[in-house]
């Protein structure tokens, strides 16, 4: 049984579509558009109103109303969408995100179907009646094209490879559907701590300001201050990390997060390819280095030579005269 | 009864190897290769549990023809001793669930409390083995674990992983399937002794055949279309001051 879909998994936060969200409905919606495909998103658990926001976007919710997935568990959520396409149908294509749920969901899903898989997509686009992909791998210093030849095929999709989904004129309909929860695979949450930026994720920041080496110990005050006069986060090379002064969640690279930030502003960080990885979907990208031949300034769209502890303050200054 | 851990290894190109597109089409790669980066944590933090289960029976495990071997000898060489090669040369093509259902025939027989995998290899960064592992085997899976705490007595494990923006400490019964990330274990680099010993050692094979997996069931899910180069961004503009750098920021609607 096969239904002519495209689905995307919702990601929600607070009750708000994430704006990788977004972007993945928006993937959905261009892709099955050239095929004459619906383009679907997926909700699991959530509530009515958080399904009918989904509805605003894209012309059909998939709605899982279970309780039972409200908690994420990976086993769970994984047997939910399995389930989903025994009751409807295999779709053509599931997209979700590159973040930490879905890199546990979506290849354990793949390997529970046999369906090809690949994950950090920064293109999708049809060859003939197949997706292709584009992804980078080893590390970045090359991409590769794959035809994802199994139906459904399961992509993770990079932020920022795809604008946001912009409002339907007219809502599309919630359609709730039961399916089988599996019961929990055993793991369970001791704990749940908010990271040192109050709980907000990094991957959803719309402004980042960037630290590096450059700025290791007291003068990391100067890029919490520029953040701040942004309403920006913070953010770190691993070189801080691994130093024990920035936490690993604010580690912004190929052992860190992928970000695609608007504007995303590297201070004293030397633009290794590992960092470079993690922030070259950014829109606008920043370089403040003192040594005119940092490899991050190839990797920016504006550049300033100089003292990280003197452009920063004149930086941030000059923010907030702007208010 | 002692606790039983897997370990997922590959071998790769080292992350400084030169790596670029050839006229032809296809890759020109350094011959630089070395065990993937999240697998030697993965191997570390093995060792690591050892330390405190002393009769921890560590399996390390690498599919492919002989460069996998070069990646188990790494792991003898860290001090693992029990170590196998899964297939041949014919998987070296294999898509992550080709590798991912050799592995998870062979744990059927193993019977692991506890595998360990990076949470994704240096050559295609898919992140795919260590998850589809868990699905294959319907067992619970935590990835990119930066903390892992083995209780064997009390039969479960807990660990620590950064999960959207949160630190997540979560607790698992066995077994259970843990990808790596940076922080878990800081791998050391063995001594020569050790890596001359390891050199000199036999390594035990398993064939797709005494699996019962096929090799050709390993690929056709996914077709290589090509190559490409990095994208790039147009040249730089240096700007230089300030107030230059705001004005172009708010023109370009970013501020
Ligand atoms: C497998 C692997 C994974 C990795 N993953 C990551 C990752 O996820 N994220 C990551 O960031 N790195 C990662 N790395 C490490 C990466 O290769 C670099 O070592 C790291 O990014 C360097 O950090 P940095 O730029 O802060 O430090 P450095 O390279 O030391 O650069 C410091 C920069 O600061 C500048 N500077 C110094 N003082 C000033 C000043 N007063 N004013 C202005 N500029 C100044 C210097 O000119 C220099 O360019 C990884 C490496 C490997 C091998």
């Amino acid at each position: 049984m096969a239904c002519n879909e495209i689905w995307a998994v919702a990601r929600i936060r607070d009750g708000q579509i994430t704006g990788a969200g977004l972007q993945l409905i928006e993937a959905a919606r261009e892709l099955a558009r050239e095929k004459g495909l619906d383009a679907r998103a997926v909700l699991l658990g959530c509530d009515r109103a958080t399904a009918d926001e989904l509805a605003g976007v894209v012309n059909g919710v998939l709605w899982l109303n279970d309780e039972r997935l409200n908690e994420y568990d990976a086993a769970v959520h994984a047997g939910a969408l399995f389930g989903l396409m025994e009751a409807r149908g295999k779709p053509v294509a599931i997209f979700a995100g590159t973040n930490d749920t879905d890199s546990e969901v979506v290849p354990r899903l793949a390997a529970m179907c046999g369906a090809a898989f690949a994950s950090s997509c920064v293109k999708i686009r049809w060859e003939g009646d197949d997706l292709a992909i584009r992804r980078p791998v080893f590390g970045g210093k090359v991409y590769e094209e794959l035809a994802l030849l199994s139906r459904p095929a399961m992509v993770t999709v990079r932020p920022g490879a795809f604008d946001g989904a912009q409002k339907l004129a007219a809502p599309g309909s919630v359609e709730e559907i039961s399916v089988e929860i599996p019961a929990s695979s055993g793991v369970t949450v001791v704990e749940r701590a908010s990271s040192a930026q109050g709980g907000q994720d990094l991957s959803d920041a719309r402004r980042v300001v960037a630290g590096g080496r450059g700025v290791s110990g007291e003068s990391y005050q100067k890029v919490e201050a520029l953040a701040d006069a942004l309403d920006g986060s913070i953010a770190a090379s691993r070189a801080l990390v691994d130093a024990g002064e920035r936490p690993h969640e604010q580690q912004v690279g190929k052992s860190g997060k992928t970000i695609s930030p608007d504007l995303y502003i590297a201070c004293g960080i030397s633009g290794a390819i590992h960092h470079v990885l993690g922030m070259n979907t950014s829109k606008v990208v920043v370089a403040v280095n003192s040594d005119p031949d940092a490899p991050i300034f190839a990797a920016a769209d504006l550049g300033m030579v100089g003292d990280v502890m003197e452009i920063l303050p004149a930086l941030a200054e000059a923010l907030r005269a702007r208010k | 009864m002692s606790l039983k851990i897997a370990v997922l290894i590959k071998q790769v190109p080292d992350h400084e190897a030169i790596v670029q597109i050839g006229a032809d089409g296809t890759l020109d790669i350094e011959d630089r290769y070395v065990c993937s980066f999240f697998d030697e944590i993965a191997i570390e933090a093995a060792l690591d549990i050892r330390k405190a289960h002393a009769d921890a029976e560590i399996l390390a495990l690498s599919v492919g023809g002989k460069r996998s071997v070069e990646s188990l000898r790494r792991a003898m060489a860290m001090g693992l001793d029990q170590v196998e090669q899964l297939g041949d040369d014919s998987m070296d093509g294999a898509d992550g669930l080709g590798v991912a259902s050799l592995i998870a025939a062979r744990l059927k027989t193993f019977n692991p409390d506890l595998v360990l995998a990076g949470k994704q290899a240096g050559d295609d960064d898919m992140g795919a083995v260590g998850p589809m592992v868990s699905g294959l085997m319907g067992i619970p899976l935590v990835n990119a674990a930066t903390a892992i705490d083995v209780d064997a007595d009390g039969g479960k494990v807990r660990m620590t992983h950064s999960m959207n923006g949160e630190t997540w400490t979560v607790e698992s019964g066995f077994p259970v399937v843990v990808t790596a990330q940076k922080g878990l274990a800081e791998p050391h680099v063995p001594v020569v002794m050790r890596v001359m010993k390891a050199m000199r050692a036999k390594i035990i094979n398993t064939s797709t055949e005494d699996l019962g997996v096929s090799a050709a069931d390993s690929t056709g899910r996914l077709k290589r279309l090509g190559y490409y180069s990095p994208p790039t961004r147009p040249q730089v503009q240096m700007v230089g001051d300030v107030n230059e750098l705001v004005a172009v920021l708010a023109q370009r609607g970013v501020i």
